[in-house]
Formats: structure tokens, sequence, C-alpha cells
């Protein structure tokens, strides 16, 4: 009875690692040297066999029929590879069964069907000539496979671990990380000009070219938005957070109605800048700092950190959004629904209080930098809201315990 | 020991002065050509090394004088990435992109910063063909290095700092209103909203100067580059903004019944330009002094939060005053509103409005909180905390009123749910008692409202 259990355990075990086996092989060779590069190189360390004989890649010449199909971006044909030497085939199909496809079939070992089919970007060819394919094997981001034409006959295949899938059909966004792990060409000669790095190189300079034509496209976009239109390049101000969010990348659909420009001094200010381009276009490298300025006084968010533990710990550095036209989640001076508050005003009503008088009206001025090294470098947006000082400002401000100059002084008095 | 000392402090200082050269001193011994590169390769988690790149890359040096202008690093020989000094003059890195390279040790480092001037290596250009120095001491050097000539970029920085300046000033110079002969000025509307009112959209506007010899120049809103600098803004009923204002929230600064945007120039004080803008008076507005909600108590006095749902707070108590006038511009009859809370004795609001334009108050007491459910140690639900009382109104109305478009509401909150029990044999929580209505008292009296 033992016996017979322990054989029907024996044969389970050989029938699913058996089935398992079989789903690893049909993803091909260009996933297993996406997904076991590491354990490819555990396997050859503890054998000492070199990568070439664990390939599954077929030997030169077999995949040669495919050198004389001619097809209209001149991909087809055979290719070995830098990394893994073995051959490899493949085919661009514009059409199956009546239908526009574009695809790129590709085959490791000689068979009718191919290993993979992987999906042809048209958009990146329409607008940049830049052929790249690509597929999605399962949905982890060591699933994506992607290749990219760096020279004629010549193709990259890149390597991305910090997307995983949102749509079978949909290539990985440009602002993914990609690195190139193989090199493969129809010629081996090209080798001597296109190793991993150049391939590489070539491989982040069609990326950058087709961002920039994406933030392009982006700010047209916006352009649509009444807010990006009337106030890039501005900082917009309400009188509570939920005014100025939008939930939906690059459509700020906020109303320009719900902005204001006079507001009780002490009350709560949230404000959003809007940039002509993103931070990491204009200012590479940078990251945001805001001053604020009033009744002569100002006060530097990035200079107040470096005074103090107490305001290094309390103001953080801005750097998100780098990528972004505008700050998805507001900025606020106070906001009182919540008691939070930026220490840099907070720091500039401590330093003006002797100064304001009730009654009268105070121009503040926000801007935000973009800093650098220490220093701010340009201003990306700006923007100017009066702060009227009424009756009820005085207890909002010095209130013995809930005044915000009042908590702020005790704060660092403590 | 003195001797050994000696030594020391020397060697220290030759470090010290070596560390601080900044990059233009630094590449007086670099030359163009192509060097030998080494590329960072990931050993395990958080461990790496320097590997060398089969190709050498050209790099090119380009100079004026004693400074360096650009280096061209020909990456992997097919792209171009131009790096130019952070500060001319006195730079501590060439930058390009998010990516820095600086020149060290007869080394140089490509590597990216980030805010905690921390430095990560990714390539690293020898002209000798070999390196020495690790991963990590080749961010330590490069990070170190940067942030010590950082700080001796002060003169040059402030150089920079001074000509953008300049430059910035002789561009509002050139565009200024100031040594030039002026005519006029005028305010010109960007756009014309159906409504102006308190809480309606910005009014946007721009100024035009006409020049004695007829040209005109105008604010950038308006398509020109006149400096809005050279204007001091001094407008009534609105904010005293640039490019666009709002008609202001209080009534009383509204006294004519009318915005009026005005600028003076700076530079001919004489020069004035006035609009002024009919207030319309039509946008309906709703007024908020509801009481808190139960599960917002502890913001306003301090709570031990059991099983039971917090009590919610009553509705404010409000004094509303109206009385009827003209409008001062176009004869329409306007409801003045002046609206005050006697709970926190502090003035609400002062509007005035058409006498078809609803006001809506609310003033509802808040609802209790639900309350938690049964836990295994006390298996019976918490009880729902009560609703708040609904505030009392006191609408005193002027004999002047004859129409009034008010909504009051001042119904007692919704007590909070009992919260559910853990077990079938335990009970749920009572359900927190319903608030109060606020009364409302209307009396007709002759008033006075000073706005």
């Amino acid at each position: 009875m033992r016996k017979q259990l322990l054989l029907t355990c024996a044969l389970s075990a050989a029938l699913f690692l058996g089935n398992t086996t079989e789903a690893n092989a049909q993803f091909g060779k260009l996933l297993k040297k996406v997904t076991s590069k590491k354990s490819s190189k555990k396997s050859s360390r503890s054998t000492g066999s070199s990568k070439s004989s664990k390939s599954s890649g077929a030997s030169a010449g077999t995949f040669a029929y495919l050198n004389s199909e001619k097809d209209e971006l001149g991909i087809t044909g055979e290719y070995f590879g830098l990394v893994d030497t073995k051959a490899f085939g493949f085919r661009f199909v514009k059409e199956a069964e009546g239908k526009v496809v574009n695809q790129l079939h590709y085959w490791e070992k000689k068979q009718e069907k191919p290993q993979l089919k992987m999906n042809f970007k048209e958009s990146y060819n329409n607008k940049k000539q830049i052929k790249m394919f690509f597929v999605w094997t399962s949905t982890g981001a060591k699933s994506y496979i992607e290749v990219f034409e760096v020279a004629p006959g010549v193709l990259a295949q890149t390597q991305q671990t910090s997307r995983s899938l949102n749509k079978y059909e949909e290539s990985v966004p440009l602002d993914s990380k990609r690195k190139v792990i193989e090199v493969m060409a129809k010629d081996k000669a090209d080798f001597d000009t296109w190793d991993i790095e150049t391939a590489q190189a070539k491989v982040d300079m069609m990326i950058s070219d087709l961002s920039s034509l994406k933030m392009a496209k982006t700010k047209k976009k916006l352009m649509r938005f009444d807010t990006y239109k009337n106030y890039h390049g501005k900082v917009a101000f309400a009188k509570g957070t939920n005014y100025l969010k939008s939930s939906k990348a690059n459509q700020p659909v906020e109303k320009a109605a719900n902005f204001i420009t006079k507001q009780e001094l002490g009350s709560t200010v949230a404000f959003k800048p809007y940039f002509d381009m993103p931070l990491s276009v204009t200012h590479p490298g940078s990251w945001f700092n805001i001053t604020y300025e009033m009744a002569g006084k100002t006060t530097d968010r990035e200079a107040l950190r470096k005074t103090s533990t107490k305001y290094s710990r309390n103001i953080p550095q801005l750097d998100k959004y780098k990528n972004d036209f505008y700050f998805y989640y507001p900025k606020v001076t106070i906001n009182r629904s919540n008691n939070i508050a930026d220490y840099a005003f907070l720091e500039l009503l401590r330093q003006t209080q002797d100064n304001l008088t009730q009654g009268k009206t105070y121009d503040l001025k926000v801007t935000v930098w973009a800093f650098k090294d220490g220093q701010n470098i340009d201003p990306v947006a700006t923007g100017t809201i009066q702060l009227e000082y009424t009756a009820n400002t005085e207890k909002l401000l010095l209130d013995p315990v809930k005044g915000w100059i009042t908590v702020l002084e005790d704060y660092l008095d403590e | 020991m003195k001797k050994l000392l000696s030594i020391f402090l020397m060697f220290f200082a030759i470090v010290v002065a070596q560390a601080q050269k900044n990059q233009n001193e630094i590449l007086a011994t670099f030359q163009s050509g192509k060097y030998t590169v080494f590329k960072v390769d990931k050993i395990s988690y958080n461990k790496y090394k320097m590997v060398k790149i089969k190709k050498q890359w050209p790099i090119q040096i380009t100079k004026s004088g004693e400074n360096v202008t650009n280096v061209l690093v020909k990456r992997a020989g097919i792209l171009d990435e131009n790096f130019k000094p952070d500060v001319p003059g006195h730079p501590a890195y060439f930058g390009f992109s998010t990516y820095r390279l600086t020149f060290i040790d007869n080394i140089g480092i490509y590597y990216t910063w980030n805010g905690k001037e921390q430095a990560t290596t990714k390539y690293v250009f020898s002209n000798s063909g070999s390196l020495s120095k690790s991963y990590d001491e080749l961010n330590k050097l490069a990070a170190n290095y940067a942030t010590s000539v950082f700080k001796n970029q002060t003169t040059a920085r402030a150089n920079v700092k001074e000509q953008k300046g300049a430059i910035a000033e002789a561009e509002r110079k050139k565009n200024s209103l100031q040594n030039k002969q002026v005519s006029k000025i005028e305010i010109k509307l960007i756009n014309t909203p159906k409504k102006v009112a308190h809480f309606s959209e910005a009014i946007k506007y721009g100024v035009v100067a006409t020049l004695k010899d007829g040209s005109k120049v105008s604010t950038e809103n308006l398509g020109g580059n006149l400096p809005w600098s050279d204007f001091t803004l001094k407008n009534k009923g609105c904010s005293s903004t640039i490019d666009e204002v709002r008609v202001d929230e209080d009534a009383k600064t509204l006294k004519n019944d009318r915005i009026t945007i005005q600028a003076i120039s700076e530079y001919h004080p004489t020069l004035k330009a006035i609009k002024h803008i009919n207030t319309t008076n039509n946008l309906p507005i709703q007024v908020n002094q509801s009481g808190f909600w139960g599960h917002e108590r502890h913001k306003y006095v301090t709570v031990f939060q059991g099983q039971n749902g917090q009590h919610a707070g009553r509705g404010d108590n409000l004094t509303i005053k109206v009385k009827t006038v003209t409008h001062k511009q176009t004869g329409v009859k306007l409801n003045k509103i002046d609206i005050y809370n006697t709970t926190k004795k502090k003035h609400v609001a002062r509007y005035k409005l058409t006498t078809d334009t609803k006001l809506i108050i609310n003033n509802q007491g808040g609802g209790g909180m639900n309350g938690y459910g049964g836990r295994d140690s006390s298996p019976n639900g918490g009880n729902g905390g009560s609703g708040g009382a609904g505030g009392n109104i006191l609408l005193i109305k002027d004999p002047s009123v004859t129409k009034l478009n008010i909504e009051l509401n001042n119904q007692g909150g919704k007590g909070g749910k009992g919260g559910a029990p853990k077990f079938s044999h335990a009970s749920r929580g009572r359900s927190g008692a319903k608030g109060d209505n606020g009364g409302v008292t209307k009396q007709t009296k002759s008033i006075a409202l000073n706005f």
C-alpha cells in the first residue's frame, strides 16, 4: 500500500514537472535570457560549462533559408547572438489570415511554428523610424521581451524589471529603465562595432528621442485644459487641496473658477505650480525648492533645511514630480483642516509678525525654483496671493495654545 | 614625534589642496583622445565591481583659455554627450542630462548625483588603461571632491548670479516704460465674464501703454513684454494681483457696486489706467456653518475613544440681517446680507445679491459616529454617537425687503449606527439619537448695515 502511494506521488511529480518544463520551453530562448540570467550564471559557475554549450539555439545555417526572404522592414533573416553565439531565426510578418498583423516571429529551433510572436510598435516607427518589437509572455516585469533594431541587420534585446503587465498589447512606458542584455546580428562581423555597451548607448539615444517627442505631445494635450493653458509657469491658489487635485495623469480637470487671489491670513491656502516643461527636461539633475516672500522678508525651504535639525526633519526635499508638468498633489502654506503647514511659511510668519497689522493686506509671493548643488537655479513657476489680516487672523496666528506662530515658536524653543 | 606630526600635517595640506582643485586646473593635465572605459557590473545584492569594456571611447576636451567649456564623450563611439561645466570658471563637474563627469586622480568618473549628496558611478575613463579603485571608493571620491569644491564656488557662483541678474535687468529695461516717453496707459480686459459677483470666475486683464511715437507696448498676457513691475496696482473691490482679479468675498469693499482695476505707472506717476466693471451679484452662494461630525470630535475636544461612537457637534447659531438697496450703477434691487455667527462671535459673511439669487445656509447638526463592532473581550457592539442639534437662526429683515431667495437648513444630525455584535448571542449597540432641529425666528425691523 505504502509502495503504491509512493509510486503515485512520484508519477504525479514527474507529470507536473514535465508539464512545467514544456510550458517554459515554448517561451523560447529570448525569455530564458531575460529570466534565467542569474540561474544560468549560477549553473555555469557550478558546472564550469560555457553558456553556449547550454544554449538551446541552433547551429549556423539552420535558418539560412530566411536570408533569401525580403520584407518591408528588412529584418527577416538568420541572426547570431553575441552572448549566446548560436543561430536564431527572425521573420517579419506583415499579414496573416487576411489581416495586417505586423509581427516579428522568432525561432531558435527549426520548426514550422515560431517560438515567439512579437508585436511591432508601429507608433515608434511612424514617428521616429524606430523599429521595436515586444511581447509579454506572462504578467511579471521579467516576462516582458523587447527587441530594438539598432542598425540594419543588428538587433538589441533589452530587459526591464520595473513595470509589470498593464495590457498585453501595450509595451512598457518610455521611462522604464532598459538594459541591453543581448545583441544579435545577421553578420557576425557587426559584433566588432556592436557590443552590449554600444547597443545600450543606441537604445538610450532612441528612447531619449521618443521621450522628447512624447513630452511635446503631452504638452499639446495639456493645452486643451484651461487650467494648464492659463497657468503654466504660474502658481494657482485655492481654499483647499481638494480644489486643486486631479485624479488622472496629465488631465488637470480642476476648475479655475475655484482658484483664489485673496485669502484671510492664517487660513488654509493650497497651491499648485504648473510648469512649461517638466523639471527633468528644463533642469536635469535638479529638484524643487520653494521660497515665500511677504512684507519684505523671504524664507527658503532649502536654506532653512540647512539651519537646524528641526527644520531639516520637517522640510523634506521636493524631489517628486520632476517628470511632470505640475504637482499632482498640491502643496499648502497652511491647511487648517488637518493642521498641516509648510514650516518655511510658518517661519516667514514668525519673522514678519511684528510688521503685520490688522486691516492691511499683504502680497505673498510663492516661487517654485529649480534647485541644484545648494543653489536656486531658475524660477519655474511663480504666483502671488493677497493675504488679508482680519480680526480673526490674530487668533489664528497667535492663539496662546494653537496659534500657528505660537506652535512654531514653542517647537523651536523645545 | 613632532617630526611625524609635521609630516602628517604637510601630507594633509597637500591632500586638501589637491582635493580642492577645480576641474579647469585638473583638466590641464588631461588630453583629448581615446580612453579605456570601465563599467559597473553587479556581483550580488548591493555589491558591484568595475569591469573593463572592450572598446575605448573618444573624449574631446574643449577649452577657452584656461577654462574648459565642453567635454564631449562619444559614448560607445557613437553617441555624442556634451558635458558642460556646472559653474564656468570654477567647475566641480561637467553635466549632461542627469549625468555628471568629474576628473580626479588621473581618471574621469561618470556618475549620477542624488539629493543626499551621494554619487553613483556608472563609468570610469582611464588613459592609463588600468583602474585601481573599487566601486565604493569611486563613489566616495566623486562625492567628497564635489562637495569640497562646492564650498569654494562662492565667488564664481556669485559672478554667474550677477551675470544672470544683469541680463534680466537689461531685458526689463528694454521692455520697461522707464526713460521712455509715454502718452497713455490703458487696462485691457482679456475676458469679460457674464457674472461679476462674489466667487465668480477671474477677470483677466493686461496693461497697454501707448508711446509718444504712437507705438504700443503691452504686458505678457496681451502678447507683449511690458513688465508688471512698471505698475503699482490699486484695485478696489477685488484683489490687487497681476494678470487676473477676483471679486472680493466681503461686500464691505464693494460700496459702489463695482470693481475698479487701477494701474499707476512707476516711472510716470501721472499716468493712470482705470477700468470700472459693474458687479452683477447673481451667483448663488452656499454658506456652511454646520456642526462637526462625531468622527471629527477629537479635533475639537479631547476624547477617549472606546467602543461607543462619538457624539456630533451642534450647528452654530446665526443671526442673518437682510436689507434691500438699489445697485448704485445699474439700479437693480440688491439684498445686502450680513451673517453673524453668535456661537463663535464672528462675522461669517457680508454679501450683496440680487433678490432672485439663491443663498443657502447650512447649519445642521453633525452626524453621530457609528459604534464599533464587538470584540472577543467585549462582544457587544458599541453604541452610536448622538447627532448634533441644528443651529438656531435669527433672520432679521428690514422693511425694505420684499423678496429674498434664501434656504435655511438647520435640521438635527443623524445618530450614529450601533456597532455589530461579535457573536450571535451578543447584542448590537444602540443607535445614537437624532439631534433636535434648530429653530428659525423671523423678525422684521429697521436695520442699518454699514457696507
